[in-house]
Order: C-alpha cells, then sequence, then structure tokens
C-alpha cells in the first residue's frame, strides 16, 4: 500500500489474518473448503457402495448415462450460442415413443421407423428455432411450450400406455426390434452399445464446436451476437440450426433409452432437461453463453451418472435423489457464480 | 430575477484512468436563473453535472449550497439536498403510468394497510402537471406519450421531490420544435417560482433564448462565464474549440482512383433524410459532426444492419441491395463499429476474431483450416504491431488500443475495399492513434476507400481528403482538405 511504506515490516501472521480478513478471500477459502468437502463426501459415497466396483455395475452405469450424455452434447452447444433447450427430455420421450409406436403398431419396418424418430426430433428441434428467431420469443418460452406440446404429443401417440403394450386398441404387431433394443442394451465386446453411441457423439460435437465454421460461429454467437452480425455471420441460421441438432441428438438419445429400457413411454426420461443442464454446467461451460465445451459435459453427465447409480446403490429413494440432483444444479450454478466473481 | 446565490463550486477537480476530466472548475448559480453549460464532447459537461447530482465523487475542490459547505455522498443524497437531474437517456419505465412513474418507490400509503393510496396519487400527480402547465392524464400510459411528454414526465417526477436546483442534461435533442418551446416556456415559469436551472446543450441558437448567463468548457477546464447577451455564436464557437490545428498525423498526398461507393438519396424515415456521397479510392472522406447527428445509423444503414426507407448503393458504378451485414461484406465493405465491443467478441481468442468477418473463406466443407487462420493472424499481428504476450490470447484481456487493431484486422482479413471507420480513435491513447492514422493512410495508398466518422474535428482536418458535416440527419456542408478550420465544422454541426 502507497500509504504504509513501512506494510513490509509486518510479520507474516499478522499479513495472513487481515489477508483472511478480507470478504473476497473469505468466500474464495469458503468455495474451496464446500469443494474439497463435496469431492470428499462424493468419494466416499462412492467407495462405501455395495458393489459399485462390480463389472456389472460400470457397465450399467456406462448403459445408463448414454442418453444423459447425448443430451448434454446437444444441451453444451446450445448453451454457447447463449440459448438453452428446454424441450430436449419432450423431444426424447416423442421420438423415441414415435419409433415405438410405428414399429409396434402401425407396421412400418425397423431402420424406417429409427429414421421416422430421429427426423421428428429434428423437425421438433427446427420448429424450435423457428419460434425463437423469426418469431422473436425468448429461447426459454419457446422450448418450453415445446416441452408441453411434444409431451402432449407423445401422450396422444401412446394413449398414455407404455409401448409396446397389449392393452391398446390397436393390434401389436410386433416387439421392439433387435436393433433399437442393442442401441441400450447390446454391447460390442463387452463395452456397452449405447455408451459407445454418447462417445461418439462427443467426439462429433467437439469436431463440429473446435474444427468447423457452424461451431466458430456458435462462439461468436453466444459471445457477443451484435458482433457475430455485423461480421456477417448469419445468426438466425445459426440459431435455427443448433436447435435442430439438438433435436436430432434428443432423437437419438430416445432411441438409446428405449433400447436400454426395451419399453417406450410418454412420460419417460422427466428429469433430463435438469440433467443435462446440470452435466453441462458442472462441466464449466458457461451458462451465458460463449464459452465452454462438451469434454466437460461428458465429465458433468457422468458425475451425475455415477451420483444416481451411487444413490441407488445405497437404496435411497428415486423421489428424494431428485432433490439430491435439484439442489446439486443450483449449488452448482451459485459457485460457478462465486468462483466467476471473486477468482477460485 | 432574484439574486441570492445558491450554488457555488470552487476548483472542482476530476479524474479517470488517462483522462483529466475536469481541471479546478468554478462555478456558480442563482435562484431563479438558468445557467447554460456548453463545450464539445468529451469537455467535461457530463462529468460535472454527475458530480453535481451526486452519481460520481469528485476528486477535490468545494461545492456549497446556499453557503454552506456539502459533500454530495449520493444521488439520493442530492435529492434531499434539492438538486434534481434530469438524465439525457430517459429513464421512464414505459409500462407504468405517469403517476406511477412520477412516484416510483415513493407512492403516497394509506394508513391502515399499507396499501397504496391510489386517488392520492392520482391527484397528487395532477397538481404537479397543472403546476407545470401541462395537459398529461396522470393514468396514462407513459409508453404512449412521444418522447417530449416523456421528457416532461422526468422533468415532473424531479420536481415532485422539491427540487430546487434542475439540471437539464441535453433535454431539447430528442424534441420536436413544438415541444421544445413548450420546455421552455416550462423553464420560464420555473425560473420565476426560484428554481435554478443548469441546461446544457449543443444548440447555440438556443443559447440567448432560455439562458441568462453561459459558461463554456474545453478539455475539462472552464474557458470562461459570461452572460448571454455579451456573446454571439463565433465567440462562443472560438471559446468551444480553442486549439490550434497540430501536425500531429502526417497525412500523405494519395492519387484519388475510381469511384468505389456512390449512395444516392439514402433515407431512413425520422433518423437521417437523403444522404448522398460518392468516395473513391485512395481517398479519405471525412464525415464530421456531434453525436447524435445520425452518423452512426448512416453507416449502420449502409452496411446492410439496419433496414433503409429508401435511396441507392452503388457499388464499383453497379447498383446493389445491402440488405444485411454479410451482403456488403461480400461487397467488399468493412464497418469499424463506434463501439469496439460491437465488432469484438471478447472471450474468444485473437486469431478467432480477425477470422470472424472471413470465416466461409477460412472453411472447406465447413470445417477451419486451423493453418490458413493462424498464418492469417500472425501476419496482422505483425503488420498491426498487435501487442500480445500470444497469438492465442482472449481479446478482453487486450489494452484498448489494441482491441482497436484486432478489430481493424478482421476488415483487413475480409480484403474489405470499402471502410466505414467509426470513431476510430475513440478511447485509444495517443500512440494508438497515430499508429491507427498511419495504417488508413497506407490503405488509402493500397487503393482502399475510407470513410471516417468522427466527433474529434481535429482529426478528421488532419487526415480526411474531403470533408462532409452531417447535422439533424442531413449533410450541411462539404469541404475539401484545407478549406475547413474547426469553426467551420463546429459552426455548421451546431448552427441550424
Amino acid at each position: 500500500m502507497a500509504e504504509n511504506p513501512s506494510g513490509s515490516s509486518v510479520s507474516g501472521l499478522g499479513r495472513l489474518k487481515t489477508w483472511v480478513a478480507t470478504p473476497e478471500l473469505r468466500v474464495r477459502l469458503g468455495i474451496r473448503a464446500v469443494l474439497v468437502f463435496a469431492v470428499l463426501l462424493f468419494v466416499y459415497y462412492v467407495s462405501t457402495a455395495p458393489r459399485f466396483f462390480s463389472v456389472t455395475n460400470v457397465t450399467n452405469v456406462g448403459a445408463r448415462t448414454a442418453p444423459g450424455i447425448i443430451v448434454a452434447v446437444a444441451q453444451t452447444m446450445v448453451i454457447i450460442s447463449a440459448g438453452i433447450d428446454l424441450s430436449v427430455g419432450a423431444i426424447l420421450a416423442f421420438s423415441g415413443s414415435l419409433a415405438s409406436v410405428a414399429y409396434c403398431y402401425w407396421g412400418v419396418p425397423v431402420w424406417p421407423a429409427i429414421l421416422l424418430g430421429l427426423a421428428a426430433g429434428a423437425l421438433l428441434g427446427f420448429i424450435n428455432g423457428l419460434i425463437i428467431t423469426k418469431g422473436r420469443i425468448p429461447d426459454f418460452i419457446a422450448t418450453l411450450g415445446m416441452m408441453g406440446t411434444a409431451r402432449g404429443v407423445a401422450l396422444i401417440l401412446t394413449g398414455g400406455l407404455p409401448v409396446p403394450s397389449h392393452l391398446t386398441a390397436v393390434t401389436l404387431k410386433a416387439y421392439l426390434p433387435e436393433e433399437i433394443i442393442w442401441m441400450g442394451s447390446g454391447d460390442i465386446l463387452g463395452f456397452p452399445a449405447g455408451a459407445l453411441i454418447g462417445l461418439l457423439v462427443v467426439v462429433a460435437g467437439w469436431g463440429v464446436l473446435m474444427h468447423t465454421g457452424f461451431g466458430r460461429a456458435l462462439f461468436a454467437v453466444g459471445g457477443n451476437r451484435e458482433a457475430a452480425r455485423v461480421s456477417g455471420i448469419n445468426v438466425d441460421r445459426t440459431k435455427v440450426m443448433v436447435y435442430t441438432l439438438a433435436g436430432l441428438l434428443s432423437g437419438l438419445a430416445g432411441l438409446v433409452l428405449v433400447g436400454r429400457m426395451n419399453s417406450a413411454n410418454a412420460l419417460m426420461a422427466d428429469p433430463a432437461n435438469l440433467e443435462s443442464i446440470s452435466a453441462v454446467v458442472i462441466g464449466g461451460t458457461n451458462l451465458f453463453g460463449g464459452e465452454g465445451g462438451v469434454i466437460g459435459s461428458l465429465v458433468g453427465a457422468l458425475i451425475m451418472g455415477i451420483l444416481g447409480n451411487v444413490l441407488n446403490l445405497h437404496n435411497m429413494q428415486d423421489f428424494a435423489q431428485r432433490v439430491v440432483m435439484g439442489l446439486l444444479i443450483i449449488g452448482v450454478v451459485l459457485f460457478d457464480q462465486l468462483r466467476r466473481r471473486y477468482g477460485g | 430575477m432574484s439574486s441570492s446565490l445558491i450554488l457555488r463550486t470552487e476548483a472542482i477537480d476530476k479524474s479517470y484512468p488517462g483522462v483529466h476530466a475536469l481541471d479546478h472548475v468554478d462555478f456558480d448559480l442563482y435562484e431563479g436563473e438558468v445557467h447554460v453549460l456548453l463545450g464539445e464532447n468529451g469537455a467535461g459537461k457530463s462529468t460535472f453535472m454527475k458530480i453535481l447530482s451526486g452519481s460520481v465523487p469528485k476528486d477535490r475542490g468545494r461545492i456549497s449550497l446556499r453557503g454552506q459547505e456539502v459533500e454530495i455522498a449520493s444521488p439520493m443524497h442530492a435529492r434531499e439536498l434539492g438538486i434534481g437531474m434530469v438524465y439525457q437517456e430517459l429513464s421512464v419505465i414505459r409500462n407504468l403510468s405517469v403517476a406511477e412513474n412520477i412516484f416510483l418507490g415513493r407512492l403516497p400509503k394509506r394508513k391502515r394497510f399499507g396499501t397504496v393510496d391510489w386517488p392520492e396519487a392520482t391527484s397528487q400527480a395532477k397538481r404537479i402537471m397543472d403546476d407545470l402547465g401541462v395537459d398529461i392524464d396522470p393514468a396514462e400510459r407513459v409508453g404512449n406519450l412521444s418522447v417530449g411528454e416523456q421528457q416532461l414526465i422526468e422533468i415532473a417526477k424531479t420536481l415532485s421531490m422539491n427540487a430546487q436546483i434542475l439540471l437539464l442534461d441535453e433535454p431539447s435533442s430528442a424534441l420536436s420544435d413544438e415541444e421544445r418551446e413548450q420546455l421552455f416556456s416550462i423553464m420560464r415559469g420555473l425560473q420565476e417560482k426560484g428554481v435554478a436551472i443548469i441546461y446544457v446543450s449543443h444548440r447555440l441558437a438556443e443559447v440567448p433564448r432560455v439562458g441568462q448567463r453561459v459558461t463554456v468548457l474545453r478539455d475539462g477546464a472552464k474557458v470562461d462565464t459570461l452572460p448571454v447577451d455579451q456573446v454571439d455564436e463565433a465567440t462562443l464557437i472560438r471559446m468551444m474549440v480553442g486549439r490550434e490545428l497540430g501536425e500531429q498525423f502526417p497525412k500523405e498526398e494519395v492519387e484519388r482512383g475510381k469511384e468505389l461507393l456512390r449512395v444516392e438519396g439514402l433515407t431512413v424515415k425520422g433518423v437521417f433524410n437523403n444522404l448522398s456521397l460518392s468516395l473513391h479510392q485512395g481517398e479519405i472522406l471525412g464525415i464530421s459532426g456531434l453525436l447524435g447527428a445520425g452518423r452512426t445509423d448512416f453507416a449502420r444503414a449502409l452496411f446492410g444492419i439496419d433496414p433503409i426507407d429508401g435511396g441507392e448503393v452503388f457499388v464499383d458504378g453497379r447498383k446493389v441491395e445491402i440488405s444485411s451485414p454479410s451482403k456488403a461484406i461480400e461487397l467488399g465493405l468493412g464497418y469499424l463499429t463506434e463501439d469496439r465491443k460491437d465488432g469484438l467478441v471478447p472471450r474468444l481468442p485473437i486469431p478467432a476474431n480477425i477470422t470472424l468477418a472471413s470465416l466461409r473463406k477460412m472453411c472447406r466443407l465447413g470445417f477451419l483450416k486451423h493453418d490458413e487462420e493462424r498464418m492469417s493472424a500472425e501476419k496482422y499481428v505483425g503488420e498491426l504491431n498487435i501487442h500480445t504476450p500470444r497469438l492465442s490470447q482472449r481479446i478482453e484481456f487486450l489494452s484498448g488500443g489494441n482491441q482497436q487493431k484486432v478489430a481493424l484486422a478482421k476488415w483487413l482479413c475480409s480484403q474489405a475495399k470499402i471502410l466505414i471507420f467509426d470513431e476510430p480513435t475513440r478511447g485509444i491513447d495517443v500512440g494508438a492513434k497515430v499508429e491507427v492514422f498511419r495504417l488508413m493512410n497506407d490503405l488509402a495508398k493500397e487503393g482502399v476507400g475510407i470513410i471516417m466518422i468522427s466527433s474529434e474535428m481535429l482529426e478528421v482536418l488532419a487526415v480526411a481528403d474531403r470533408i462532409l458535416v452531417m447535422a439533424g440527419g442531413s449533410f450541411v456542408a462539404e469541404y475539401a482538405a484545407g478549406q475547413a478550420s474547426q469553426e467551420d465544422l463546429m459552426r455548421d454541426a451546431v448552427v441550424r
């Protein structure tokens, strides 16, 4: 300090005391302490969970997390462009239900049914993009509306029943096909197929973000929309494309989830929105756009998946797990904000 | 006019990093007086008003109210002292009623349950409006009022806090002629009630009509305070400009080539009218004028950011429709924005920002050509002398001058042949300024045509081959290099 040139003679301990007394440092130390505590708690629960390290369980976690990873990649790209997609879970359920209904009740062959599910997901994402850009509706509201709509349509499609089911008015033509079940439950040399699809999506997402003009445009639009526009980037087209891509990936996640459960239903993946946003934020992507990446989101999704699995192994009931997950996202975003404000 | 002193400042001093905003300013204000404050952009008028209204602290000096020395700690404190500020940008809330705006945060309450006493609020608002002599329904939604009426609501709000001193920061810039007349008659009414007013304006013609005395600031220092009947416009302009033209910026002669750009009758309704110009290879065309004259709006419309209502644009003699910035870039235009922040993505590294306007060229089948991007970035970082610890540095960590050079590199990278520079030297230090001008000269030598929009008349005079002066949405004068003085440009910009 200029006012106190003799400050250097103050003892080290005294200086430490004044340091700790500054509010910024206390917050910073607090952040560190809580993070360390959280990691220790996580490690403790993982290591004490019965059978966590068994081969079946690790495979199980991989398969269980796959849809979450795929949706998290979609959400990452949307959030980097300074948007948010609250309809990923609903589109996931809609696409999975549509493909299943088409195959089981309508007699559509397996590959066309799968393509139908994916295309429908992309279409809903495209509509999201159009509403947001052409209708100038905030991302939050547009995708919130889509969330309700897509779930509703899925409920109508399935009659509110699991697919396949013998209780419907339409005669059941077939059970779910091998191909879809393989996506969720199959394996390649013991490695779960779903997890493999998830990893492929992560690699593709990384490639798009880091090595394509579209990926660069996403960062530019999310980082400074006006600068992107003045620099000749078509902001509207970029946004429509990223929501379409998010819809497509949500559809893919739907097929993987149906395959894992060997059944589709309109209400599946209910917490997918919350979980994907949590994964993205835990992974270090800025919730306000312009910076981040899919590798972090992969880690975030894995943490969420392992946490869910561990809580299961500890016999925590599903309802309580939701409370934990909900609090987790609030905590993570709060920490992220504090860290940005005070440095961490 | 009574003559009791209400406000006096002595040796007010204020510095921001790199700028001496106010330099020992003495100022006084009498009861019932309208005191006009004049000066160029950046002369320190706004800083002075902000200190009086408590939104920035002074560094040194004394402020006394009715002979009593005061420390104005906050805008709240200023209001308690009877100082009310009406801001240049309207701070009314459009979705609320007139009465709600006037009593924002202090609506009269009923004693019993603490609910709002609406009849009381309405009648009080009505009384204030009557005092002002204006006929506006207190229940009207403010968004439905004209800009002038909104300005009156602002004034009513300030007066409702029993302001004895009213600070008006360029209140007339957004008003129509009739609204301005109404404002003046309201000001006269307030004067008769003993309210003292400090009035900041750019319009010299208004000065003798509204004020009794005028104070001119220049580069943060007071030039003089004079009674309005002792000064004419020429004197005021000389006082505002003052400086001699320095030879800081070397201007090189460049052969003028073929016509690159011709604009005919460009119009955006209510913003600017019927603007025409032509720009040749190797030419630097200056557009001078004050903030709010419509210069930036013109640039934005020309570059396809805002839609136009009429007019034609020719590039290389060919008629073109510039419907979007990407179309403009395709045609070889570049636009260095007025605010650097509008042209850069702060969290992206230098190379990504430099190639932002040439993204399509930097991709093959949609994939980025990283090597080519890095090579371009290295080239421009070297050529423009951009100081950075490493190439991959994020823009947000660069100094203002280096950020400006990156913004410029973006347009060099896009091979722009027609460059629009909007306030290219704002917020950068003198060294960087000279570098930017040298660069403009180099570009002109290579055959690029440059439109330079600037409020810094000295710089326009030194750099431009031809100067257009813009005021109130029109080009009001044109000069060739060396034919105009600062006084000429200032007179054209302010006198109408």
